[in-house]
């Protein structure tokens, strides 16, 4: 997040970390405070009983695309400066299953692992543990694994180079899709809770 | 049925407004700036006077001794020169190819030449087209040469500066160099013979061939 300022001098190391300490404890703080802190309300997603976190993380996406795009388009940010990962397909995919298989059985994602264990829950705890233990293993087994890692490389792609349309048509429909999965969402969540016995809220 | 805006949920006003800025965004044209560039002289000014507009000949070694791959390593001199020795990990780009060799903007880039002119002037091409991570090697391949492959003491050293020179006798022998005894010593002496195009082994060998690996962001 304070990557361009960071890297153009404008500041140096020093206020960099005290910038990276000070967005991390916020985005820390309100991810606590939105309930991430709790494996219950994690999993609960899995179970489509409460797809808050599906629902936050489309919100987010669609700030940033808003955001990016129409700060582009008034000339604020040069989104060529905007560094974007390089995509490799099927490792990408495996990564994301991994994740995700990761993400059922323990109960919270890394990033949710740190919030929670700042509360002092054990689970978390193990789980942070777990995911040392991961990266570990990972780096040594990576000489193994480095031909995979860098399988089917697709470079710096956006969809609307991979789509061949226009920037703001594949916003137009992102946006769409999001309003559409957020009142799907919504829906999914009724249907559950009816099911359960409950009223539909 | 009449439709009031404030008979609407939060929500609901929040995906109004999604969609309609996802409409006008659909019509408002590309938010990619054009090749038109503006250059801010001050800006300009204030960089080169901080200094964030060139890394030392020591710091570019101790980049490639630590295998670091943020980087990429330009070389603006002539095939010929190239070809009889180049920092390890440095590609040859002539400056007119420069703009369109796919270097990335936000890319920390580390030009060099012979001396200091031509790096500084492919330095301003590329600042003015928001390169903004382009960089001069201070004092270009003379002063690799003089700092790094054939370092010589000070005529009376400081403490520090023996230490300096301990450390760069090292880095000299990683790089093929030959550290120089004689601090008066001639660059033009016969000891001074330029290293074989050898990359040293852990260095940058795989620069080129692997994708550069960067710090990855998620939940």
């Amino acid at each position: 997040m304070n990557a361009p300022f960071f890297k153009f001098g404008l500041f140096g190391d020093n206020v960099s970390l005290i910038v990276a300490f000070l967005i991390g404890i916020g985005f820390g703080f309100f991810l606590e405070r939105a309930g991430f802190g709790s494996a219950r309300k994690l999993t609960a997603q899995f179970y489509l009983t409460d797809l808050t976190v599906f629902k936050v993380m489309f919100t987010a996406i669609i700030t940033a695309m808003l955001g990016l795009f129409y700060l582009g388009w008034m000339g604020l940010v040069d989104l060529s400066l905007v560094y974007l990962t390089p995509t490799h397909l099927v490792p990408q995919i495996v990564g994301g299953f991994l994740l995700g298989a990761g993400f059922v059985v323990g109960g919270y994602c890394p990033g949710t692992a740190c919030v929670a264990a700042s509360t002092g829950k054990m689970d978390a705890l193990i789980n942070l543990l777990g995911i040392i233990l991961g990266i570990v293993v990972f780096g040594e087994l990576f000489p193994w694994v480095e031909g995979f890692y860098y399988a089917t490389p697709m470079g710096q792609v956006t969809l609307p180079q991979l789509l061949n349309l226009s920037y703001g048509l594949v916003v137009f429909l992102v946006a769409l899709m999001a309003i559409g999965a957020f009142a799907g969402a919504t829906w999914v969540e009724k249907r559950m809770a009816a099911r359960k016995g409950g009223q539909p809220s | 049925m009449k439709l009031s805006l404030a008979r609407l949920t939060a929500t609901q006003k929040s995906g109004l407004a999604v969609a309609l800025l996802g409409l006008v965004a659909a019509f408002a044209g590309s938010p990619y700036r054009g090749p038109v560039y503006t250059v801010d002289a001050q800006e300009l000014a204030r960089v080169v006077e901080t200094t964030v507009d060139h890394v030392t000949a020591e710091d570019v070694a101790d980049w490639i001794i630590q295998g670091r791959t943020d980087f990429r390593l330009i070389d603006l001199r002539t095939e010929g020169e190239f070809a009889e020795y180049h920092i390890p990990g440095a590609e040859r780009v002539p400056l007119t190819a420069l703009a369109g060799y796919g270097l990335q903007k936000n890319e920390t880039i580390v030009i060099y030449s012979d001396g200091g002119i031509h790096s500084a002037q492919a330095w301003f091409l590329l600042t003015t087209q928001g390169y903004k991570g382009a960089t001069m090697l201070f004092g270009g391949l003379e002063a690799w040469k003089d700092n790094v492959l054939f370092p010589r003491p000070a005529e009376n050293p400081t403490p520090a500066q023996s230490v300096q020179f301990a450390k760069m006798k090292e880095v000299s022998k990683f790089f093929g160099g030959t550290p120089q005894m004689d601090s008066t010593a001639a660059v033009t002496a016969p000891s001074f013979t330029m290293p074989k195009l050898e990359t040293p082994q852990g260095g940058a060998a795989a620069r080129g061939t692997s994708p550069v690996k960067k710090k990855k962001e998620g939940c």
